[in-house]
């Protein structure tokens, strides 16, 4: 807060201060989205207004003559983090901290706060002026950016990208360069369409998918698309539009893997009018601590015990926390699949392992329910991409508890 | 009475033998049905689930048959080409009365156990049992290499 | 064995009925003496856990709960979780973690959402 200097006549001083303080006090009061309060030199609450009140639960008659420590959480009392902050802003004259700070029902919100040291017209230290904005959301929102980044950087099974409103790329990530042989420097920047065979981009296969996925919020599709080295694969993707806060539609993600094999497979089983596929079907971690297994084709028992083994034998061997049992390669879902699937399911919590289940489809949702099956308490989402974010939510959600005085302390570097 | 699961192996080679009398006999139950697995060249799922079932009805000898014992006989098992273990539990205790109803109820949820006949043939692929009043009861399990 | 606020007990080879009751008798009396608010069950060293062993963990966890603490489970092998849900007995109530560390991360986590019930009961 910058204090500008006022100059007076000795007889009006008065009625001047009065009435900058006036305004003052009124503009401070008018504040809603902040709290700005006056500590006196040891830290005290000396004033109080509204937006302080919003932000903090406590009304100015119970806060007022309290220390600032009120607001800070048991362990950032003990380590002596008022006194430091504080400290700071006497020394520095300005300190910027964020932190956990509490409310006055003890829950806590992501602070930050920015003191002041003040000076009274001799000079002499007249206490501080806090600044404080509840930025719970936008760190929540930052983390799970970062996160989500970092998940997608770790996929190198799937590709996972983003487009823009045109279907220009302009994310890529390793399982994006496995799965078609670009580079990401290669592909950036270009239209998507580039993946696509001469026929589909003639067709204008792609606007419609894009034009559909707009329309239904999310399409999947399958289809023929060529690699750098000019060889096809048949893809599997996943397209849903990203929209901003408004709604407005900024761009898509693509999530698509590669079912040639599968395909490939299934052309074979017709051909031999066998049902039982004997893929070996792999486990793919796709973060230190979430495991995807995706189930493609019929399961028998057999099958379906080995699959159980090898996936908790990757739980124990990765210290998974989390794994999506995808079934949209499931073409039907029944009693045998969904008796593996909780079988699989409970054996996993018993390791301490959360599931969810996706690629739940319409006609899967209504065999499910058709069925009498019970999932109990098992979460199921229809896209990978959205089995991926509650992923990252559980893991979240394992680590923050109990951490909020850790956290205050990476930030306040 | 008899309710077969499966055709008994075609060939029965290296047999022990394991009389059931105290707790103690339980581990050596166990110790000898997993040295037989492991030779049988059983993964380590089919050998926890074998010996399991396996701990489950030694225990149900130490349990309910008269005076606790009972003999457990482990062999190695072969049928063309696979390999395998069975075991064979076998009590004069006082038999089962309805062995419908035993091979019916699972483990009940009120502290007290019961037999988990059901529990343990789900875990084995050959199960075999004979039992009726004052004729004791015999259980015949068996497990494949794949 | 002490671990911060956590006990960990940990439980080998075999169980008979009188290694259970003693082990029954050192938990409930350490959980008390030392208030110890989480305890965690570790049974990485079991490589079999049969329906008398399920008990005798379902009724600890019970034991402890009683005194006030929480309970884990925690280093179920792979195999064993698996034979576990085939018998039937999958302890539904008993809460689970793969090893000691995310045991005791979950032991915080239930502890820090009792508090938050305590506390809303409380304002």
């Amino acid at each position: 807060m910058a204090d500008e200097s006022v100059v007076v006549r000795a007889d009006e001083s008065a009625a001047v201060l009065e009435d900058i303080n006036f305004y003052y006090t009124q503009m401070i009061d008018n504040i809603a989205d902040y709290a700005v309060m006056r500590l006196d030199n040891d830290g005290v609450i000396r004033n109080w207004h509204a937006g302080a009140q919003q932000l903090t639960q406590y009304a100015a008659q119970e806060i007022i003559g309290r220390p600032v420590a009120v607001f800070y959480t048991a362990e950032d009392v003990a380590s002596g983090l008022v006194e430091t902050d504080l400290h700071a802003a006497a020394k520095g004259g300005r300190h910027a901290a964020a932190g956990w700070r509490l409310r006055k029902d003890g829950t806590r919100f992501w602070a930050s706060a920015v003191f002041t040291a003040l000076h009274d017209l001799a000079g002499d230290a007249w206490g501080y002026g806090m600044v404080v904005r509840d930025l719970t959301h936008a760190r929540e929102q930052e983390l799970t950016l970062h996160g989500l980044e970092q998940l997608v950087d770790s996929i190198a099974d799937y590709q996972v990208i983003r487009l823009d409103r045109d279907g220009r790329v302009c994310s890529w990530n390793p399982g994006a360069q496995k799965l078609t042989g670009y580079a990401a420097e290669e592909v950036l920047g270009h239209h998507v369409s580039m993946f696509y065979t001469d026929d589909d981009a003639r067709a204008g296969v792609l606007q419609q998918e894009l034009a559909d996925a707009v329309r239904d919020g999310s399409t999947e599709t399958e289809g023929w698309r060529i690699r750098k080295d000019g060889r096809r694969f048949w893809a599997n993707v996943i397209l849903s539009p990203i929209r901003d806060e408004q709604g407005e539609l900024t761009g898509f993600v693509k999530v698509a893997r590669d079912l040639t094999e599968r395909r490939e497979q299934e052309r074979l089983v017709k051909q031999q009018g066998d049902e039982i596929l004997e893929l070996s079907t792999p486990v793919i971690q796709v973060w230190d601590k979430v495991l995807i297994l995706p189930l493609i084709g019929t399961l028998d028992s057999g099958r379906a015990a080995r699959l159980t083994e090898s996936l908790l034998a990757r739980i124990a061997a990765d210290q998974a926390e989390v794994v999506i049992l995808d079934i949209s390669g499931v073409p039907q879902i029944d009693s045998g699949v969904a008796q593996h699937l909780l079988e699989t399911v409970e054996a996993a919590r018993l390791m301490g392992t959360d599931s969810i289940l996706s690629g739940v489809r319409p006609d899967t949702a209504q065999s499910i329910v058709h069925l009498g099956i019970e999932l109990g308490g098992l979460r199921s989402r229809t896209s990978l991409k959205d089995a991926l974010q509650l992923a990252l939510r559980l893991i979240e959600a394992r680590a923050g508890s109990g951490n909020g005085a850790g956290d205050g302390a990476d930030v306040r570097a | 009475m008899t309710i077969t699961a499966d055709n008994p192996p075609a060939e029965l080679l290296a047999v022990t033998t394991v009389t059931i009398g105290a707790e103690s006999d339980l581990l050596r139950v166990r110790s000898t049905m997993r040295a037989y697995a492991r030779q049988a060249g059983l993964g380590l799922t089919a050998t926890t689930k074998v010996v399991t079932a396996g701990s489950e009805l030694a225990r149900n000898i130490l349990r309910y048959a008269t005076g606790g014992q009972g003999v457990a006989t482990v062999q190695e098992a072969a049928s063309g080409q696979k390999t395998g273990v069975q075991a064979v539990f076998a009590d004069r205790g006082p038999g089962i009365a309805d062995l419908e109803q035993a091979m019916r109820s699972g483990f009940s949820t009120a502290g007290g156990l019961g037999l988990g006949l059901p529990g343990s043939r789900r875990l084995v692929d050959e199960f075999a049992i004979d039992s009726a009043p004052g004729l004791g009861t015999r259980v015949t399990i068996c497990q494949w290499n794949r | 064995m002490r671990m911060g606020q956590d006990l960990l007990v940990t439980l080998h080879g075999d169980l008979d009925d009188r290694t259970v009751e003693s082990i029954e008798q050192n938990v409930t009396s350490e959980v008390a003496r030392t208030r110890a608010r989480g305890t965690l069950i570790d049974v990485s060293g079991l490589d079999v856990v049969d329906s008398f062993v399920a008990q005798v963990l379902a009724r600890l966890v019970r034991m402890i709960r009683l005194l006030g603490a929480e309970a884990a489970i925690v280093g179920i092998r792979p195999a064993v979780a698996i034979t576990l849900v085939e018998l039937g007995i999958s302890m539904p109530d008993v809460t689970t973690a793969l090893n000691a560390e995310q045991g005791m991360a979950r032991l915080r986590r239930m502890r820090a959402d009792g508090m938050r019930i305590d506390h809303d009961n409380h304002c």
